[in-house]
């Protein structure tokens, strides 16, 4: 009985079959994901613990002081105050009860702030900021001012005209996110393709191979194995981080232009891989052992550490020209798109620029291909691999 | 009927086959014989298509083949190749799959040969866990899984026992008894002059000798051999005689005619002793050596 399956959708499945059963890519996906769902969870828990302290002031103008502290203290803390003679607060901080108390000396103009073994500095600067309050009130009324009357310190406000420090914080941080992403899946998914090529090579399977289907389709067939893996496990490490990001109690800003660009860079990162995925089968299939890969492997890796360090530093001009450039677009256009000063025209350009770069890196990886992955003895150059004949 | 016609290949500057022209016909096994680095794998991979002629042609059954994949041929490539990491019947599921078969077709086809050859239960093994001839048994298997058309195997009895020597000569011999063509190279000529009905022999390139064994053999049968009481010396002198080789009395000779033999025969009974007179049969291996002396 015969089928009509294709044979590239035959050699895909078994990439993706083999790659499932590999325990060391198990093993690495789940950790990954783990640290994802990890670092929000840690960073929510951080973010959304408030300071609480318990201080007692044991004499009238130190309760005064404490009383402007509760007062000025932020938001996100709690405070609560009391009276107690020396004595009494000096037991509740041995007990644990207090975290510090206040006295005051010198007939109200000196005082001192004793804790356990030591005071928590937040709370220290707060009583600091009070004393010197109180004292400067004390002196102003004394001269027969109003303390409301006289400037605020806070007059001068800074603002910027480009975006805002928060959004940049953020594009700084998600364009860390996505070059770090196609760096790791570029080299976790891309190396096994240059590798399973190796392997049929050295193997001499693909004799049986390239006599039973044509080489095109097993390469289309390997290639789009491992693009499909990297972007399950790619959908899966976003889903995951937008999804624990979206349920963690601390309010997450930007959270929706992430989402909206993070579909963008799924589309890109697509594309940068298939370019990828061709260099490293052509690099594969100039191999005759795995090891051979150690050397011949450089000049990609160096573009991929190139890309990363693009997606951590470019700015400006710079980052603009990278966002046309195949491969670094993947990373280039999805940081300026968070951004959010992209016209829709740029990113589809960038894209139709990137699709059209991996056509020609497919045929040119599939020229290599049909005539190096015949050749047996030692492995080969570029220029070599060309002169060869089918 | 599969056929090769003026087919020449060089590499570089290097002539490998030279115009090399010869048929394998159906229903028939035929060996491929040649020195090392005569073309046959040469010959084998163009044929499968892995390797592009310079000049000339290989057709099936009068249809010219292109130099595209050959999905209904069985192939035993020289250097045998398969996935050592992955379990047997695995591996030769996949083969089947891209041969076209249904996956469940393969499967079952997969373990017959495999029990076929008393291996079914190594099927859920890693390949490189079996030994080497199992591993040769399971490469076979897997040129033969999609039932082909046409068999070509470079060295299948190389690294054989003798018990799986004997089970490959009767798996080559039920699918030549199907019709299918098979071509398979080999250096063990002893087993060829049991084998084979078609022999093709290849040297430096060029196609010394491809016609049915019979025939070969037929072309030798007037020698005969001659063991006497005494010198046989005198058997040079003799018209309608070629001497092959005299080692004091014994003699190999050619005979011009059946008369000639008979005379000859009975003035050695007039010199005295004839221990022995018989038609020497060559060997395949005799030929082979003989052709490409």
């Amino acid at each position: 009985m015969k089928t009509t399956t294709p044979a590239w959708l035959i050699v895909a499945l078994r990439e993706v079959e083999t790659k499932l059963r590999d325990k060391a890519f198990i093993i690495s996906t789940i950790g990954t994901l783990l640290v994802i769902i990890g670092s929000i969870v840690v960073s929510s828990i951080l973010g959304s613990r408030t300071a609480e302290f318990a201080v007692a002031a044991t004499d009238e103008s130190s309760y005064e002081v404490l009383d402007q502290v509760q007062k000025d203290k932020p938001g996100d803390m709690r405070l609560s105050i009391a009276k107690a003679t020396e004595p009494e607060a000096r037991q509740q901080l041995a007990d644990g009860e207090l975290d510090a108390m206040l006295s005051s000396s010198n007939g109200s103009q000196e005082y001192s702030l004793t804790g356990y073994d030591g005071v928590d500095e937040q709370l220290s600067q707060l009583v600091a900021d009070g004393v010197d309050t109180v004292l400067t009130d004390r002196v102003l009324s004394s001269a027969g001012l109003d303390a409301t009357s006289l400037p605020a310190a806070d007059a001068l406000a800074v603002s910027q005209l480009q975006g805002d420090a928060d959004r940049n914080s953020m594009v700084k941080a998600m364009g860390f996110l996505f070059s770090f992403l196609f760096y790791m899946a570029a080299l976790l998914f891309g190396m096994p393709i240059a590798n399973s090529v190796i392997e049929e090579k050295q193997n001499r399977v693909v004799e049986i191979l390239a006599s039973t289907i044509r080489l095109r389709q097993l390469l289309t067939g390997k290639i789009i194995g491992n693009v499909i893996l990297a972007m399950i496990q790619l959908l899966v490490f976003l889903g995951v981080g937008l999804l624990a990001a979206y349920l963690s109690p601390l309010e997450i800003p930007f959270l929706g232009v992430v989402s909206q660009v993070a579909g963008w860079f799924v589309v890109f990162f697509f594309g940068g891989f298939l370019v990828l995925a061709g260099a490293w089968a052509a690099l594969g299939s100039l191999a005759t052992r795995t090891e051979d890969l150690q050397q011949s492997s450089g000049p990609v890796v160096t573009v991929l550490i190139a890309v990363l360090f693009i997606g951590l530093y470019a700015k400006d001009g710079f980052l603009v020209a990278a966002s046309y450039v195949p491969i670094a677009s993947s990373v280039a256009m999805p940081i300026r798109l968070l951004s959010g000063e992209v016209a829709l025209w740029e990113p589809i350009l960038s894209l139709a620029v990137l699709l059209a770069t991996c056509w020609v890196v497919l045929l040119f990886a599939e020229k290599i291909y049909r005539r190096a992955v015949m050749h047996t003895g030692g492995s080969l150059t570029l220029r070599k691999a060309l002169k060869l004949e089918v | 009927m599969l056929e090769l016609q003026n087919v020449s290949r060089s590499f570089s500057e290097h002539q490998v086959l030279d115009d090399v022209s010869f048929t394998v016909p159906g229903g028939a096994l035929t060996g491929f014989v040649g020195a090392n680095g005569a073309g046959k794998t040469t010959t084998m991979r163009i044929i499968m298509g892995l390797l592009a002629a310079n000049s000339g042609t290989v057709s099936l059954n009068g249809v010219e083949l292109s130099s595209d994949t050959r999905p209904n041929f069985g192939y035993m490539p020289e250097e045998r190749g398969l996935y050592p990491k992955q379990p047997v019947i695995d591996q030769l599921v996949y083969l089947g799959q891209l041969h076209g078969l249904a996956r469940s077709t393969a499967r079952s086809r997969a373990m017959d040969l495999l029990s076929r050859f008393g291996l079914e239960s190594r099927s859920k093994a890693k390949l490189e866990s079996l030994s080497l001839g199992n591993q040769q048994r399971v490469q076979v298997a897997a040129s033969l899984l999609h039932e082909p058309d046409v068999l070509i195997l470079d060295e299948p009895f190389s690294g054989l026992d003798p018990i799986a020597v004997d089970a490959m000569s009767s798996i080559l011999r039920d699918y030549a008894t199907r019709g299918v063509p098979v071509l398979f190279s080999s250096h063990q000529l002893d087993l060829l002059d049991v084998l084979v009905d078609h022999l093709v022999i290849i040297q430096k390139g060029r196609i010394l000798a491809s016609s049915s064994a019979d025939d070969l053999r037929a072309s030798q049968a007037s020698r005969h051999r001659l063991s006497l009481g005494s010198d046989a010396g005198w058997l040079r002198n003799e018209p309608g005689v070629t001497v092959i080789d005299i080692s004091g009395p014994e003699a190999l000779v050619n005979f011009d005619s059946g008369t000639t033999a008979q005379r000859v025969l009975s003035q050695a009974m007039e010199r005295g002793t004839v221990n022995e007179f018989s038609i020497y049969r060559p060997s395949l291996a005799d030929i082979y050596r003989e052709i490409i002396r």
